[in-house]
């Protein structure tokens, strides 16, 4: 049997949560947790996609969309040609440009996928952005938020509790915590997941008839960029170094992507479809 | 890749070699050397192709492998290193220079206090592509799809 602490430690699974602050039935919850066993519930994938709508709805929050259909449905058809590459082809995928100047790239749960317009414009061809795509699809495939969630905040052990909330898309616990997982991108995840999704994010993007080197130009760039930019800020806190990104792609990439050049009709492509439009 | 291959000589930066590394003839593996590069050596670059950036340097000039360069980290305090031009230079409608002005949005406070915004996000859902139009953007391109595994991390081999 669990613990009432146990319990309330899954109830507060949310940063800054407090006991007589949340509207949830303590003996529904206790009965919900009891179930439980203390056995960690994956979360269902409908779960997690709700989770990552609200999280996506959060983010346009802080930054809308770019205002250019163009540009949007362009993204759309790179990404999700490149999800089509994954292990999970059928979620539903949904890419957006942010209007933001802010250089930065993000993922939540269940599929949705934004790129700044900065990060946008400093992007010279579809095989770039289809690396940079391609490393955003790995953190939904390997769940890296979910992950962050649960180590920080018991969302395991919490699962069916939230697995209650998503029955009533509008409770207090689903509020919060989707809230919670929209911080998650002010922390940014642990290292070894960026390096994962860059790891696995050539190879995708490969598989989808790219360039390999998309993704490491992304990185060579970045490197190259003033560090002191404010529009790199957050970027650069929420990642490992870009040297330390190419120090291991040097060594695992070796001369086995040689021979995997991108069609030139993506250049041209992304040249009238991006370029000379932002 | 073929845009960069028209670079504008404004877009000769300097870079140096995180280890020593053969000049070779053309982009490959297999083409005859011209020189080598010790550690810590200073290229100019060219341009891009794959994998490979076409260099000049002391030693000698062709093209050596991309992931055996990086930036030189005292030249990007001024902003605008090797690298940082040449993944410019593709760009015709764009200085690649990122305006100060515009919205931005995303800082962690931002991120912390978001709120959702629910037009936004019907936009969103509006701009999603089914699979039949994936495979429709890519066969238009020529893009082909390819079968590969993932890498082992480097921790273990």
């Amino acid at each position: 049997m669990l613990t009432r602490a146990l319990l309330f430690s899954a109830i507060c699974l949310l940063p800054g949560c407090q006991q007589n602050s949340m509207n949830i039935d303590f003996d529904k919850a206790l009965s919900i947790a009891q179930k439980t066993q203390q056995a960690t519930r994956t979360i269902t994938e409908p779960e997690e996609i709700t989770m990552g709508d609200g999280i996506a709805a959060n983010l346009l929050g802080a930054s809308p969309l770019l205002a250019d259909d163009r540009v949007q449905q362009y993204v759309n058809r790179v990404g999700r040609w490149v999800s089509l590459h994954t292990e999970r082809p059928d979620l539903p995928w949904k890419f957006g440009v942010l209007a933001s100047t802010d250089v930065n790239a993000f993922a939540t749960p269940g599929g949705t996928i934004f790129i700044t317009r900065g990060l946008l414009q400093k992007i010279n061809n579809e095989s770039e952005l289809a690396g940079v795509l391609a490393h955003e699809t790995v953190h939904v495939l390997r769940k890296h938020h979910l992950a962050a969630l649960q180590k920080e905040s018991g969302l395991g052990v919490a699962s069916d509790l939230l697995g209650e909330a998503l029955k009533d898309k509008n409770s207090a616990i689903l509020e919060k915590a989707i809230k919670a997982g929209t911080e998650v991108y002010a922390r940014g995840l642990n290292k070894e997941d960026e390096f994962e999704a860059d790891r696995m994010g050539i190879v995708i993007a490969t598989r989808a008839g790219y360039d390999p080197f998309g993704l490491p130009a992304v990185l060579q760039m970045l490197e190259a960029s003033n560090a002191q930019d404010s529009s790199l800020a957050l970027m650069f806190k929420t990642h490992p170094a870009p040297r330390d990104r190419l120090s291991l792609l040097d060594k695992i990439m070796g001369n086995r992507f040689d021979a995997y050049p991108a069609p030139a009709q993506t250049d041209k492509r992304f040249d009238s479809e991006v370029s000379q439009q932002l | 890749m073929l845009g960069c291959l028209a670079a504008p000589a404004h877009a000769e930066q300097t870079t140096y070699t995180v280890r020593s590394t053969e000049i070779k003839q053309q982009p490959f593996s297999d083409a005859a050397t011209v020189a080598r590069l010790n550690e810590n050596a200073s290229v100019t670059i060219v341009t891009r192709q794959g994998g490979w950036v076409r260099i000049t340097s002391k030693a000698g000039n062709g093209w050596v492998r991309m992931l055996s360069l990086r930036s030189n980290s005292t030249a990007t305090k001024r902003g605008d290193s090797g690298f940082q031009s040449l993944f410019n230079i593709g760009r015709s409608g764009s200085s690649g220079i990122t305006v100060a002005t515009g919205v931005r949005g995303l800082s962690e406070e931002d991120l912390k206090n978001a709120k959702p915004d629910q037009r936004e996000f019907e936009k969103l859902q509006n701009y999603e592509v089914n699979k039949a139009k994936a495979e429709k953007f890519a066969r238009d391109a020529k893009l082909k799809s390819r079968k590969l595994d993932y890498l082992q991390s480097s921790g273990n081999s």
